[in-house]
This record gives C-alpha cells, sequence and structure tokens, in this order.
C-alpha cells in the first residue's frame, strides 16, 4: 500500500466514526473484519489533508471524503479499484467511464436502487461523478484475487452457460454481449471476467426479481428470466474465476 | 469465509428490502412471433457428436459456422459469422437452421434457376453474405459444413418443410415501410450494439457485434438485403435475447433502415446499376438502385467491391 492509498484509508476512518448515516450498515456481521484490516494497516500512515468544497477532481472523490462525511469511494472499493470480491463490492477498474457515470447517475436519481450507493452519488455533482468514473477507469485492472473455490460441476454449468447459453430456454451466452471471454464491450456492456462472484450473483438476482435498472437492464431482466437461481450461483462463479487475457480452455471448469 | 459471505448477504438483503425490491414476479418476454411455437424438432446436443473421421469433420464444420474467419480464411470477405444470422450456431429454430436446411436439398431455386445440391447453397452464403469466394464444390470447407448439418439434421425427414425452416412469417405492415421510422426504431433498439454508423463493435480483437452495413457486411447478393428476409429475422430475434419484441412494424421499418445503407457491390453486378436492379433486384423488397439521401445505392462510386477476401488470406488457404 503506497502513502496516498494509506492516506485515505485514514480518511475514510474519520468519515466513518462521524456519520453512522453513511456507515450504519458496516456494522453488520463480519462485514467490518475485512474493512477493519485494511483501516488498521491505514493507520500507519500521515495525518490526512481535507478536501475543500471546491469541485473535487476524480482522485479526490476515489480517495478522500467530502465535507458532507461521505465516505472515499476507495474505502469500499479500493485504493486500486478492486473493491472486495467475497463481499460482494465490484471491481471498478477497467469498466468504461461512461458505463460507471450512468450508474451513478442512476444511483442519485434513484433509476437503479440501491440504498448504500443513493446518498452518496447523490452527494457528487454530474461533473465530480464524471471525474471519478474517468478515475476508476483509468486504472489497470488489477491481478485477480484467488476466486472462492467452487465445486468443478458448477463451474462446469456456470461456463456452458457463459460461453453457450441454453437453446431450451432460449438464453443466449454472455458472451454475445459481453465479448470474447466477458472482456464487456465499449461503454455498452461493463466487463465481467474476474468481476466480484456474489456482486454479479446479486445483480441478475434482482434482475430476475424485476428489479428496475437503467434503460440496459431490460436486457438483463430479460436474461435473468431464463435462469434459475441455481443457474445465477454457477455462472456468476464461473465469470469471477475467469482471468483476462487467458483463453476459455486454460480458466476455470472444463472444456468448452 | 463463511461469515463473510453471511455478511455480504445481509448487505444485499438489506439494500432489496430499504428499496422496497423485494419483488417476486419474473418477468419474462413473450416472444410474439412464431419463435413462441416450440419447434417440434431438437437437434443432437453436441456432446452427440460421435468419436472418429466422421466427428471430426462435424466438428470442424462447427467451428468453420461458428468462426468462419479462422477456420475458412480463403473465402470470407467480411467480418461476419455464420452464426451471427443462423443463431445459435445452425440450431435455432426461426433462423434458417442448418439441421432444416439441410434435408430441404435438393431444390430448384428461382435465384439461379435450376436444382441446387445443399453444397452449392452452401457457396451462394460464402458469395453473398460472406462477400468471398466460393469453395469449389467438394472443398473440404464444404464438407464440414455438409457434415455438420447432417449431424444435425438427425432423424428430421426429407421432402417435407420442417416447422421452424427459415424465417417466421411475418404480416404486411399497416404503414408502408418507412425509411425515416425505421431510422428512429434503430437508434432506440439497435445503435447501443450494432453502433450508431451501422458498423458493429469488437473487444479484445473479436467482432462481438457484427456490422450491419458497410465494407465489412454482407453484399448487395445477400438474402439479408431483402427487406422482407431482414424483417422477419429482425422481428423473430433482435434486439438480440429480446426477440419479437418489436412490433412488425417497426420491423418492416427498421429492416428497410438498414438495407437502405452503402454495402459491399452485387458480384452479379453487370457494370450497370439499372440493369443489374432489372435483372436481379426487380422486386419492392430490394433497394438496390435507389436513390436515398441523394445517393443511388449499387452506384459504384459510393460501394465498396464485392468478394474482397484479403490477398494474404487467399493465398494461406
Ligand atoms: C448476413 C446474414 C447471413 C450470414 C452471415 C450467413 N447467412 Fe446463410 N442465410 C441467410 C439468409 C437471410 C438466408 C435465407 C435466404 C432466403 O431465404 O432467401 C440464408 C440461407 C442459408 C441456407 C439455406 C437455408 C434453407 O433453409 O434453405 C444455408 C444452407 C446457409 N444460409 C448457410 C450459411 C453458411 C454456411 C454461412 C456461413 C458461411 C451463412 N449461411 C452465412 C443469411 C446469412
Ligand atoms: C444487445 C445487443 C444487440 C442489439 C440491441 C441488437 N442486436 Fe442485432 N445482433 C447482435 C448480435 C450479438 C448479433 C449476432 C448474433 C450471434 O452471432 O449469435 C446480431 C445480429 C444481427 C443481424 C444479422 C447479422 C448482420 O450483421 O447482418 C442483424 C440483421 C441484426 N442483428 C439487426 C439488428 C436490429 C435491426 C436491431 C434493432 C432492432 C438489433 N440487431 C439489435 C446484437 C444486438
Amino acid at each position: 500500500m503506497d502513502r496516498n492509498t494509506a492516506k485515505a484509508h485514514i480518511h475514510v476512518m474519520t468519515g466513518c466514526s462521524n456519520t453512522s448515516a453513511w456507515w450504519g450498515f458496516v456494522g453488520m456481521g463480519g462485514w467490518m473484519s475485512r474493512a477493519g484490516l485494511a483501516l488498521t494497516l491505514a493507520l500507519l500512515a500521515p495525518a490526512p489533508v481535507f478536501a475543500g468544497d471546491d469541485p473535487a477532481t476524480g482522485a479526490t472523490v476515489a480517495m478522500q471524503p467530502g465535507s458532507s462525511g461521505r465516505p472515499a469511494c476507495a474505502a469500499c472499493h479500493s485504493a486500486d479499484g478492486a473493491g472486495q470480491a467475497d463481499v460482494g463490492i465490484p471491481r471498478l477498474a477497467g469498466l468504461h467511464a461512461s458505463y460507471i457515470a450512468d450508474q451513478l447517475g442512476h444511483f442519485a436519481t434513484g433509476v437503479r436502487a440501491n440504498a448504500i450507493m443513493a446518498p452518496y452519488a447523490a452527494s457528487l455533482s454530474a461533473d465530480e461523478r464524471r471525474a471519478v468514473a474517468e478515475y476508476f477507469a483509468a486504472l489497470p485492472i488489477p491481478a485477480p484475487v484467488d476466486p472462492i473455490p467452487e465445486p468443478v460441476a458448477k463451474l462446469d454449468r456456470g461456463m456452458a452457460l457463459f460461453q453457450r447459453g441454453d437453446a431450451r430456454t432460449g438464453l443466449i451466452a454472455c458472451t454475445q454481449c459481453h465479448g470474447p471471454n466477458g472482456v464487456g464491450v465499449g461503454s455498452f456492456t461493463p466487463r465481467l471476467a474476474g468481476q466480484s462472484g456474489p456482486y454479479i450473483a446479486e445483480q441478475l438476482h434482482r434482475w430476475r426479481a424485476g428489479d428496475i435498472r437503467d434503460p440496459r437492464g431490460a436486457y438483463m431482466r430479460a436474461i435473468a428470466a431464463r435462469l434459475s437461481p441455481a443457474d445465477i450461483e454457477a455462472v456468476a462463479a464461473y465469470a469471477a474465476g475467469l482471468k483476462t487475457g487467458e483463453t476459455i480452455e486454460n480458466t476455470a471448469g472444463g472444456k468448452p | 469465509m463463511r461469515f463473510m459471505q453471511v455478511a455480504a448477504t445481509a448487505c444485499a438483503v438489506s439494500a432489496l428490502a430499504v428499496a422496497g425490491l423485494a419483488a417476486e414476479t419474473a418477468w419474462f418476454p413473450r416472444a410474439a412471433g412464431a419463435t413462441e411455437t416450440p419447434a417440434p424438432f431438437t437437434p443432437p446436443a453436441e456432446d452427440a457428436i460421435p468419436a472418429g473421421k466422421f466427428g471430426d469433420e462435424v466438428r470442424l464444420g462447427e467451428q468453420i459456422f461458428r468462426e468462419p474467419g479462422e477456420h475458412a480464411a480463403a473465402y470470407v470477405g467480411n467480418d461476419l459469422r455464420c452464426s451471427n444470422c443462423h443463431l445459435d450456431a445452425g440450431r435455432l429454430a426461426g433462423s434458417a437452421p442448418m439441421w432444416a436446411a439441410y434435408i430441404s436439398y435438393p431444390a430448384y431455386r428461382s435465384k439461379n434457376g435450376h436444382v441446387n445440391s445443399f453444397q452449392e447453397r452452401l457457396q451462394g452464403c460464402f458469395r453473398y453474405s460472406m462477400n468471398g469466394k466460393v469453395p469449389p464444390l467438394g472443398d473440404p470447407v464444404l464438407v464440414a459444413l455438409e457434415s455438420y448439418s447432417f449431424f444435425l439434421a438427425k432423424g428430421l425427414p426429407t421432402g417435407e418443410k420442417p416447422a421452424g425452416r427459415g424465417f417466421p412469417a411475418l404480416p404486411k405492415p399497416a404503414l408502408a415501410p418507412d425509411y425515416a421510422r425505421g431510422a428512429q426504431v434503430y437508434a432506440e433498439n439497435c445503435a447501443a450494439c450494432h453502433g450508431a454508423d451501422g458498423l458493429g463493435q469488437s473487444a479484445d480483437g473479436k467482432v462481438v457485434f457484427p456490422p450491419l452495413w458497410g465494407p465489412r457486411s454482407f453484399n448487395w447478393g445477400a438474402g439479408m438485403g431483402s427487406i422482407k428476409n431482414a424483417a422477419e429475422f429482425i422481428h423473430a430475434n433482435m434486439p438480440l435475447g429480446m426477440g419479437g419484441t418489436l412490433t412488425p412494424q417497426q420491423s418492416w421499418d427498421v429492416a428497410t433502415y438498414i438495407d437502405s445503407q452503402v454495402r459491399p457491390q452485387d458480384p452479379r453486378f453487370t457494370g450497370d446499376v439499372a440493369e443489374t436492379r432489372a435483372k436481379f433486384h426487380d422486386n419492392p423488397n430490394s433497394m438496390y438502385g435507389r436513390t436515398v439521401d441523394g445517393a443511388v445505392l449499387g452506384d459504384p462510386k459510393v460501394t465498396p467491391p464485392a468478394g474482397t477476401v484479403p490477398a494474404s488470406k487467399a493465398e494461406h488457404k
């Protein structure tokens, strides 16, 4: 962890203790324990400098808490934008800037309902949302974490759905829109390879339940309606284990 | 590990509950077209491909079908794949599946005025849909594709038109198909994937959303260049994953729009646009030779050449 990273974490600490409205959810279950580890490490760094009220740059929004008590993005999504795969906090690094900015806009207006992200996104101006989106989009894609170990049969089912779809239910393959091995296509479809498995699964479960998201969510509701809950878990686990740059053959699961 | 997953679930559940989104009704798009009628025929599964020389041929055929630019490069002149139009690698009923095609030849075709073998029919898609070169009869590429199609058709009786062949028929539109309305449909329903310029999108060096027009798409002789074929295909299958959601009128309009764009020349071009139209496009489903946005479609001045297989690839074979 470099100096800047550590700084950001300290800001986060400050934000956390003062503003329970933002962080009420942190107390739940064991969630805190992982975040707590990062924060403890962060305490070893020098003292923070607070951001003013001027429109913040992407890096400032990402790394420092706002004056309203808004925590830094990095508090949850990590300074390198890797997110926290095992607890379902998505990776932002390497997503398309306009995709991130669109989602922040949807959180702010409630089009994409999310109790945690809504106040956060609403506290940013449109310019700040765009700036922080560009910031995370430009970060290198972090080295993949070891995926949660999964049974081979589950990963095989996930691979079949991801790479080929399922003709019996009219399900198209994930790759048909998210590109070869789920690398994402332009601003239209986000990268799935190596994304947090629990995060992918949660989104699919929501779409399956008819959740409204952005207009593009209409595609995903049509897709998710064709997936059983078990298929959702399988395809999410497979996608999480996909490593960018590797071919289909040598990633998780059997032969395509 | 365990407690973290529990915690993640708790977070997710609370977020859902707070937002009042614990909705139960699964939203399922109902296709309005013939895609809804279950196909009476199911081709054998991929893992039923036998071992041995014949099985190898079937597998090669499927590879060519999915990636002709890689496995039949000498004959491919654009960025399309067979499976872009014959969906699910030629298995899907209602998008001209190969099992239905296989048992329907030899057959008379008015397009060339004689009885065509299945291989000759395959040649046609290379010449027009792939804007490429025709593999000679008996060429390994055609044998592999024929083997794959034969395998898919296992158990299907010959000589009868199977349900699911071709594209599902679409009623005539209430209003005459219209380019301007089609442009609107396109912007709203298609451009996100195929691009506002119709040229498609790639990722990691692979075409993901195929070009609908321009120099790397099908040429003026292709079946998809017929507004009727395109309207039927689009209504049943597009937007991808949401087939049957456009109205028939929207499908006719957007088909008119994409079939009124610049694309490679008809390989049968006689040297004269009006004459070529009279000979090969004399029907309301073709825009060839018509004037759109001030340009005559098919005019060599604005029309990329036909059959543009890169020389390097042609030699390679
Ligand atoms: C741009 C879309 C497109 C592409 C790409 C394409 N085809 Fe076709 N194909 C069509 C259309 C449209 C028809 C139906 C034409 C008609 O009815 O006149 C068709 C018809 C066929 C048929 C006859 C189907 C029947 O039931 O009689 C075969 C066989 C075929 N294609 C094989 C192929 C092969 C093999 C490839 C790849 C080398 C290919 N096609 C690529 C659009 C395409
Ligand atoms: C979600 C992305 C998406 C949307 C939206 C979409 N398509 Fe497609 N389209 C595809 C993909 C992917 C293919 C290739 C399918 C395959 O290979 O399985 C395709 C294939 C096609 C083809 C045949 C291939 C070619 O290049 O000619 C046509 C025609 C087509 N689409 C037209 C449309 C039209 C018209 C619309 C709007 C009504 C539309 N599409 C909306 C993704 C999309």
